[in-house]
């Protein structure tokens, strides 16, 4: 009887080994290859593809706007959302439904249809936000094709369409707060900022932390398909990530060696934030539940 | 009050109005385009723009095979994670603990690292092009089975024992009294994995290069001429033709969604 137990697991184990676990493996042994994802046969290169990953300069551009992109999905996917959500809090009951549901209607929009619509709303010449800038005098940049707003565009773009998720778990774990304790704190007169630093944010902060880091480990998978649909990494690379550099690797220069290495590069730069999700994930659900 | 509502409503016009000039600019004749550039909703609207989106994108068919790829997607996750929740959250079994934590374990695991090898694995059994090799894969999630088990463990267990006292073999116990009884919460989950899955682009665009086999995400791309050429009318229409039904979806389920997203939070 109990043995039976583990026959409802097989399928779940079956597929994600397949399609999880052994991929990470096949990741690793491919990156020792020189490898053009196709012929049949592959040279072993030992760490050739790390030495040239890490002797490129390139490399070291796509880190530094990788770490931008996290920067800016940070400030705008966990520090607004922040502020959002505990504004909604004081609102009333239909007030902050009407407020949940508008605020995450963007996050069921595909995010390549997001991207199109930004094509039009950035358009330099006639599209409505070059009209609003016209109204204060204000010429628009080419935001898709000028080195230095490329990125913060593309960016733009992936904060508007994952917005709403971060802004919702942050109001849950907001509405978990006894409101007992808040408004203790509004008899002791503490008010605004106070409030808010002394007691909303400590009961929040696991929240907090769990949206943090599933922000730093989405972050470059949310900017990929507004890279891909906007800017194709450019102009020269200005808007590229460590993501959108693995894929340009392998299905455009058809280097899955490359490619691979660059995998375990990013890996080895965010696995630390892998295991703290799963320790949240873990602690959350065997023992505290 | 009144700052932080300003504020909530500036954020709300923030997000909306994107949405507001898709739908606008999908409505304005061709003409007229750049004349209302700043209106959202134009003065004379028109149908032509989504008849040309619908013939330039082939709509039917990129519906058809969005459809099939949410659907088999949605089901394929809900059947392994009702399966598996099942036997993690209502029985215990040697060594539960541990393949749970380690199912756990591969929820941060980034579709970076997965998807070259994928495309490898599918290539070499031949099922590019097909829709077992664009959904197989993408039903690898632990995610539901996370969402699920903490449902079933509050099911009170006095109810499965009496099944079991009565003859009902585990298998019965599953779809005749677990499953009946956690519908909300399966359905929200089918809901959320169907629209995540409908919104995928990458793992469509690399594992379907042909392009009667695109889904609606992927074909929307169809329409873009290239720079300042681009036929704004007929894009923004594709746009909307690509996102109502998962906009159609979430209205309806909105209620259910929201809240179990909210509940999953709390918990963990």
């Amino acid at each position: 009887m109990k043995s039976f137990s583990l026959l409802y697991v097989i399928p779940a184990i079956v597929v994600i080994g397949l399609f999880l676990v052994v991929p990470l493996a096949r990741d690793i042994e491919i990156s020792f290859f020189d490898w053009n994802l196709i012929s049949p046969d592959r040279k072993y290169v030992g760490l050739g593809n790390y030495v040239a990953i890490l002797g490129d300069p390139a490399f070291l551009a796509t880190l530094v706007q990788s770490a931008l992109y996290v920067a800016l999905a940070l400030a705008g996917n966990v520090a607004l959302p922040l502020l959002l959500a505990t504004l909604t809090l004081r609102a009333g009951r239909r007030e902050a439904d009407a407020y949940q549901t508008l605020i995450f209607l963007p996050t069921v929009i595909p995010v390549s249809v997001g991207a199109l619509l930004f094509l039009w709303l950035y358009l330099p010449y006639g599209g409505p936000f070059s009209r609003v800038l016209a109204l204060f005098h204000i010429a628009s940049p080419n935001w898709f094709t000028d080195p230095h707003w490329a990125l913060p565009a593309v960016s733009s773009v992936a904060i508007w369409k994952f917005f709403g998720f971060n802004y919702l778990i942050l109001l849950a774990g907001l509405k978990a707060i006894p409101s007992s304790y808040l408004e203790a704190a509004e008899i002791d007169g503490a008010a605004g900022w106070l409030r808010f630093q002394r007691i909303i944010l400590p009961l929040v902060m696991p929240t907090l932390l769990f949206t943090f880091v599933t922000t730093i480990l989405q972050a470059l998978d949310h900017a990929f398909v507004p890279i891909q649909m906007l800017t194709v990494g450019g102009p020269s690379g200005a808007s590229s990530n460590l993501f959108y550099a693995i894929y340009q690797d392998a299905f455009q220069n058809f280097q899955a060696g490359s490619a691979s290495a660059l995998a375990v590069v990013y890996l080895a730069l965010f696995g630390g934030f892998a295991i703290w999700q799963f320790r949240m994930l873990e602690r959350n659900t065997l023992y505290d539940a | 009050m009144m700052l932080s509502r300003a504020i909530l409503i500036a954020a709300i016009v923030a997000l909306i109005l994107p949405l507001l000039y898709m739908f606008g600019t999908a409505l304005t004749p061709e003409t007229s385009i750049f004349e209302h550039a700043l209106i959202p909703i134009p003065p004379n609207p028109t149908l032509e723009n989504f008849s040309i989106a619908a013939k330039t994108m082939n709509y039917p068919n990129m519906l058809l095979v969005s459809i099939i790829y949410a659907g088999g997607v949605t089901l394929g996750q809900l059947l392994i994670a009702v399966l598996a929740a099942y036997a993690f959250g209502c029985r215990r079994f040697r060594g539960d603990s541990w393949l749970f934590a380690a199912l756990l374990a591969t929820i941060p695991i980034p579709f970076v690292v997965t998807y070259v090898p994928n495309y490898l694995l599918m290539a070499k059994t031949h099922l590019l092009n097909t829709y077992a090799g664009l959904i197989l894969p993408q039903v690898a999630s632990a995610y539901g089975i996370f969402l699920l088990r903490q449902h079933f463990r509050a099911f009170p267990s006095s109810i499965l024992e009496a099944a079991g006292i009565d003859g009902a073999s585990s298998w019965r116990i599953l779809w005749r009294i677990v499953v009946p009884a956690n519908l909300p919460v399966i359905f929200a989950l089918g809901v959320y994995i169907f629209v995540n899955t409908w919104n995928q682009f990458i793992w469509p665009m690399i594992a379907m290069s042909d392009p009667s086999m695109h889904t609606l995400t992927v074909g929307v791309q169809d329409l873009v001429a290239g720079e300042g050429g681009n036929h704004w009318g007929a894009l923004m229409a594709g746009a909307t033709l690509a996102t109502l039904p998962t906009l159609i979806v979430f209205l309806f389920a909105r209620k259910q969604i929201l809240n179990t997203l909210m509940e999953g939070a709390v918990k963990g």
